[in-house]
């Protein structure tokens, strides 16, 4: 069966459907029903629309509750874990932030920008009541950042697996979903970024099934007085975490792969325990540069 | 301070809740693919100088998903089993031939977390009949970390030996499983079997002199099991330990430990070694030198004995070697190779004695395909 690929654009950035099919319009319905599961997550989900729930509940801040239907119940109660799990360092209220951090421009928010902005994250703080949520002060936000990309990747795999697409993987802008193997049962080869050179890959990962994911300070950053300032902020200080240049996780769903890379590079030195003792296979590059690794060669 | 010991585990626990997320190869959900597999086994056991009993069986199974909640299974056996068995300890070899027709029927009803099968089985040999009806079930919990299994199963046999030694004996098997089966983190999984089964009625060899076995059995089974993936080449370790233990006395450890190696195209190695030590049942009659060339006799105030060597105290290994090829993920091929050697003086103690050294070697191939 041959290959096909489908670039689309989605989430801010790059995506890609690969998948084997009998001929190449076989190949578009089926990776039409990938996208499709995409952008309804990303209109549903995306901080920048106002027109979506996130939208709806970041205007409603310190005003009327908002209704949630059971997918979005479910995943607060994923962001509840995650939040846990990293006692508080995750936080999907911490996304006020940005207000202070322009990365396209080196500059450092002065301390009387910052502190009325802390004062505005706490998912603690979140209202919830059976199927309802509000946030208590105008002015609060709420983002999925950390896990609503990977999570539109593993949906986006199962609508291609109910579709019958037993071979191919979907790629949101590095986060990886594999469905299985190419046809002739050999892995995908799945690169991953070097952080520190655009456009090349610091390593190539032999997948047959499951997720990957990638967290750095690459993506978005600025530096200044020769120190990288990146887009992951810590909820307490409200500055750039320092430590890794990035961190890739294997994990059989993309969603928990993010988590993990996410709370390993919020958890900065101690990111490394926690991939240790999660059990999965890892990847992360530290402020050396030096590659460290667990069951990943 | 929350606990980072498996946050992996924690994790991927609370995104399957996600909806859509739950992995069809974690449900209990029905197969959706159907399946057709075929093997032929080949095995030869053979003692110095004679060889012993050769069983040539081909088989052929089939899955098919009826549904997304019933799949039917189905399994045919031929086997044709020729050559020569002792009629007491090594001794007295004499000629045998019979014809094994076996079937089986599995229908498998599935829900969200849980399935249920039920199985009928036959099995038909000149001397010897068997119908068999079994009751499985398994449980998940929601996140499919772990999972309970049972099974309950029924058998009546009819014996009716070409020597009409006995005529219409019958034998009866109720046998019970229950099982547990946790994964500890994504590489590595647990499992726990604990079986028991009564046999009532006629559980002679009527083929075997001096041979008054009781007429009830109750054997309990312990299985432990251990199966780690390691990530770097994708090998997988597995490892058993197995405890058996039965009111004829018999006390036997099996312990074995295979290694799946990948190999370029598509190609995999699984060599395997299996230690099995087996004290003998408290009836068994040791071989007494001095008896030769005729049959041991039992003491005199024995009401059971058994000049049986699979009943004697025993050491063994089995070596095994298997190849398998998945040129795509629909086709499976593979071939194995077993030898199996059983010494009286490998036993852990003091051995059976006085019996020639037994051993076995089995080939199968198999091929699959899923459709």
């Amino acid at each position: 069966m041959p290959i096909f690929h489908h670039p689309f654009p989605a989430l801010g950035g790059r995506a890609e459907i690969v998948l084997a099919a009998a001929d190449e319009a076989e190949a578009k319905r089926l990776a039409q029903l990938g996208i499709d599961e995409v952008l309804r997550i990303e209109h549903k989900y995306s901080r920048y629309r106002a027109d979506s729930l996130i939208g709806r509940i970041n205007a409603q801040a310190g005003g009327e509750p908002v209704e949630l239907d059971d997918e979005t119940l479910a995943l607060l109660r994923f962001a509840d874990t995650l939040h846990l799990d990293s006692e508080g360092l995750f936080d999907p209220t911490s996304g006020v932030l940005r207000r202070a951090w322009d990365f396209k421009q080196p500059r450092l928010p002065r301390p009387d920008e910052l502190a009325p902005l802390l004062a505005l994250i706490g998912w603690g703080r979140v209202e919830r009541e059976g199927k309802t949520l509000r946030l208590p002060q105008a002015g609060m936000e709420l983002d999925f950042g950390g896990f609503g990309k990977e999570y539109a990747a593993d949906r986006a795999a199962t609508a291609l697996k109910a579709a019958g697409v037993r071979h191919g993987h979907v790629n949101l802008a590095g986060d990886i979903r594999v469905l299985g193997p190419k046809p002739d049962g050999q892995p995908w080869q799945i690169g991953i970024q070097h952080p520190r050179q655009p456009g090349k890959l610091i390593a190539s990962l032999p997948l047959r099934q499951g997720g990957l994911a990638t967290s750095g300070d690459y993506e978005r950053y600025f530096e200044l007085d020769g120190q990288r300032y990146c887009h992951v902020l810590n909820p307490r200080t409200g500055w750039p975490v320092r430590f890794w240049r990035s961190v890739s996780v294997v994990a059989p769903l993309t969603v928990a792969a993010g988590a993990l890379s996410s709370l390993a590079m919020l958890k900065e030195a101690d990111g490394l325990m926690l991939l240790q003792r999660s059990g999965l296979p890892f990847l992360a590059i530290d402020p050396d540069g030096a590659l460290l690794r667990d069951a990943i060669h | 301070m929350a606990a980072t010991e498996s946050l992996g585990g924690r994790i991927l626990a609370a995104a399957l809740c996600l909806p859509g997320l739950a992995e069809p190869a974690h449900a209990d959900g029905a197969p959706d693919q159907g399946l057709i597999a075929f093997k032929y086994l080949d095995y030869l056991d053979y003692q110095p100088g004679r060889e012993r009993v050769r069983i040539r069986a081909p088989s052929l199974h089939l899955l098919l998903p009826l549904s997304s909640r019933w799949a039917l299974g189905a399994t045919a056996i031929h086997d044709a089993i020729s050559g020569a068995s002792p009629a007491f300890h090594t001794r007295a070899i004499s000629q045998l031939q019979d014809e094994r027709h076996a079937a089986d029927l599995t229908l498998t009803r599935f829900f969200d977390d849980a399935s249920l099968g039920l199985t009928a089985a036959y099995s038909n040999e000149a001397d010897y009949r068997s119908r068999g009806l079994a009751l499985s079930g398994s449980w998940s919990t929601e996140d499919r970390n772990r999972s309970w299994s049972a099974g309950l199963g029924l058998s009546k046999d009819v014996i009716n030996p070409v020597t009409r030694l006995v005529v219409d004996e019958k034998k009866r098997v109720l046998d019970w499983t229950l099982g547990l089966t946790q994964v500890l983190n994504p590489r590595q999984v647990l499992q726990l079997t604990l079986g028991h089964n009564r046999a009532r009625g006629y559980l002679n060899d009527p083929y075997k002199v001096s041979h008054e076995r009781p007429r009830a059995r109750h054997a309990t089974r312990l299985l432990l099991r251990f199966n780690q993936h390691l990530e770097d080449g994708g090998q997988t370790l597995r490892w058993s330990l197995r405890h058996y233990q039965d009111s004829y006395g018999v006390r036997a450890q099996t312990a074995g430990l295979e290694f799946v190696q990948p190999l370029p195209w598509s190609f995999s190695l699984t060599p395997s070694l299996r230690l099995h030590n087996q004290r003998r049942a408290a009836f068994y009659v040791e071989v007494d030198p001095e008896a030769a060339p005729f049959a041991t006799q039992p003491p005199e105030d024995w009401l059971q004995f058994s000049l049986d060597q699979r009943l004697s105290s025993f050491g063994a290994r089995t070596l095994g070697l298997k190849l398998a090829w998945q040129p795509t993920p629909d086709w499976t091929a593979d071939v194995k190779l077993e030898h199996y050697a059983q010494r009286g003086d490998w036993y852990l103690g003091s051995g059976s004695t006085g019996l020639a050294p037994f051993a076995a070697r089995s080939w199968q191939v198999g091929l699959s395909r899923s459709f």
